[in-house]
């Protein structure tokens, strides 16, 4: 990594002090309060915290589609006002289009760009590979297992070639053993392409497994609690998992998380309690 | 009926199934009661033809050009009424599909609209366009503008919004977005909508031109009426007959086109 300077200057994704706000019937909530991280280029950041506290708020908020909050997201030194080209994006949601088939659904973003049709074919040709897709391009989604199905979108979202990788929990839908092997892919890929990735997530094995740092954020407001450097030897594949340090790590962060996730959980409880309440 | 009948032949083999029978024989025996009651003498004159006639004077106009000439008019109003009914259906609907203001301000008369018998403003279209195919385009384009529009709008509201998301987050424009995006995701509601806006096309078309026209198919019905030449009515009738099936069978197959899934 060139020591060109102060931290500021290598850091390719700049988020400082977003904070937002929702208006609800129950009057207004703080959903992220005070977020501010840098993202070096080439480096895995993963963002954790409990169900609620705000992640997806801060996923659209850096992908430029929400709008209404305080604080600037920059990219290589330019202050975004939308969704930005050097931001590619990966979400929670199903979000194949299911009338197109598997290439042309990768081959998305450059048709939108006008790209050729005979590069785009090879274009969307070269990462339907890469994430292990091979032999499925004339399929359409709904032909494929939903694992099958996060590929396309994850190979969709590489085809347009982003300088960061901006995932929302692209796992949480999928079966453990099949989110452990696409875990192993994506990481395969982002060390294969040295992809700056900014991964989403409520699943410590899944952050630690893959991140070169954490950031745990809190449970309402959704503040940032600590940010934890993951020293563990790269290239990492899933078997990291059976380390000493490995286990080490998911129990620290696990002890952050713990008291984030049981105050969501009160939350929780005490709405649906006093909502049957009222309701009666 | 049709399943009970396609079950019990599947299970008879290629022998004919009771049901094949007894709609074979509802069919016989109509036939012959018609047959009866034309030679019978009790109703006026032409009032029920013979089988015969009706026969010649269905050759008789599917051998003539004028014939042709007049079913190109009616089929051509139709289409036109389809085309400029069925477009600016899809456009109104995805406007107030998409947005709320403008589904609040409106939508509540498309609702009302939507059932009345459009054939309530036949006069007034024949004041605007005249008696010739115009009034007809314009009745059909009315009829067919309901059922799209108010398709497509709730078809825009059953977008699954995360596919909108997708198409923001890689910057596509307004244009992109609905040709690449919402019409695409729209496609079963917008084929649903063209469906039933093509039937009330037909029967506003055919409805007005038995009102008042000087072409067409409708045209040919009532004048072979006013003449009283009932063998030829009865003709145009079960050629009409015929072609809506055949409209109908057609936009059936729309439903499951797949080329619409690769727009
Ligand atoms: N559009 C919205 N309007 C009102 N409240 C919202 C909206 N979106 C999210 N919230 C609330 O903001 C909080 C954070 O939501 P979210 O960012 O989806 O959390 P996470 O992705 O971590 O589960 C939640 O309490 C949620 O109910
Ligand atoms: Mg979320």
């Amino acid at each position: 990594m060139p020591a060109a300077g102060s931290p500021s200057d290598d850091a390719i994704l700049v988020v400082d002090d977003i904070v937002v706000r929702y208006e609800t019937a129950e009057g207004p909530i703080t959903a992220v309060d005070d977020v501010s991280f840098k993202v070096r280029p080439g480096e895995f950041l993963s963002v954790i915290g409990p169900s609620g506290c705000g992640k997806s708020t801060l996923f659209n908020v850096i992908g430029g589609l929400l709008s209404h909050h305080q604080g600037v997201v920059s990219v290589a030194g330019e202050t975004i006002s939308g969704p930005h080209q050097s931001i590619g994006m990966v979400f929670q949601e199903e979000s194949t289009f299911p009338w197109r088939t598997v290439i042309d659904n990768v081959a998305f973003p450059l048709e939108l760009v006008g790209m050729a049709r005979a590069k785009r074919a090879e274009r969307a040709h070269y990462f339907i590979a890469l994430v292990g897709l091979a032999g499925f391009e004339n399929r359409y989604p709904g032909e494929l297992s939903g694992g099958m199905r996060q590929r396309v979108s994850l190979a969709r979202t590489l085809a347009s070639e982003p300088k960061i990788l901006l995932m929302d929990e692209p796992f949480a839908a999928l079966d453990e053993q099949t989110r452990l092997l696409l875990g192993d892919k994506v990481l395969q890929i982002q060390q294969q392409l040295k992809q700056t990735t900014l991964l989403i997530t409520h699943n410590i094995t899944e952050a630690v497994q893959m991140s070169d740092r954490i950031l745990v954020m809190t449970y309402r407001p959704g503040k940032t609690k600590r940010i934890v450097d993951i020293d563990l030897p790269r290239p990492r594949t899933s078997e990291v998992v059976s380390s000493v340090a490995f286990g080490r790590y998911v129990a620290e962060i696990w002890s952050d998380l713990r008291e984030e996730a049981s105050r969501g959980m009160q939350d929780e409880e005490s709405y649906v309690l006093h909502h049957d309440g009222t309701a009666s | 009926m049709a399943e009970t009948g396609r079950l019990t032949r599947a299970a008879a083999g290629p022998a004919l199934s009771p049901v094949t029978l007894l709609r074979a024989a509802i069919i016989l025996s109509a036939l012959a009661v018609w047959e009866l009651l034309s030679h019978s003498g009790w109703l006026y004159r032409d009032v029920v033809p013979s089988l015969l006639s009706i026969l010649r004077a269905l050759i008789a106009l599917l051998t003539s050009p004028s014939y042709y000439f007049n079913l190109g008019v009616t089929a051509a109003e139709i289409a036109t009424a389809l085309a400029i009914g069925g477009l600016s259906g899809v456009a109104v609907g995805i406007l107030l599909g998409a947005n709320r203001f403008l589904s609040k301000a409106f939508e509540s008369y498309i609702y009302y609209l939507g059932p009345t018998p459009k054939i309530i403003f036949f006069p007034v279209m024949i004041m605007w366009f005249g008696v010739g195919p115009e009034s007809k385009v314009a009745l059909g384009t009315l009829s067919c503008f309901f059922p799209v529009a108010l398709s497509v709008a709730a078809g825009m509201r059953g977008i699954d919004k995360v596919l909108i998301r997708v198409g923001e987050s890689f910057r596509a424009g307004p244009w992109q977005m609905v040709v690449k995006i919402y019409l695409p995701a729209m496609r079963h509601p917008i084929i649903n909508g063209i469906r039933l806006g093509l039937g009330v096309a037909l029967i506003g078309t055919l409805l007005a031109e038995t009102k008042l026209s000087n072409k067409g198919i409708g045209f040919l019905i009532i004048n072979a009426y006013s003449t009283f030449d009932m063998p030829r009515m009865y003709a145009l009738l079960i050629v009409l007959f015929v072609l809506a099936i055949g409209a109908n069978a057609l936009v059936g197959r729309l439903g499951g086109l797949d080329s619409i899934k690769r727009i």
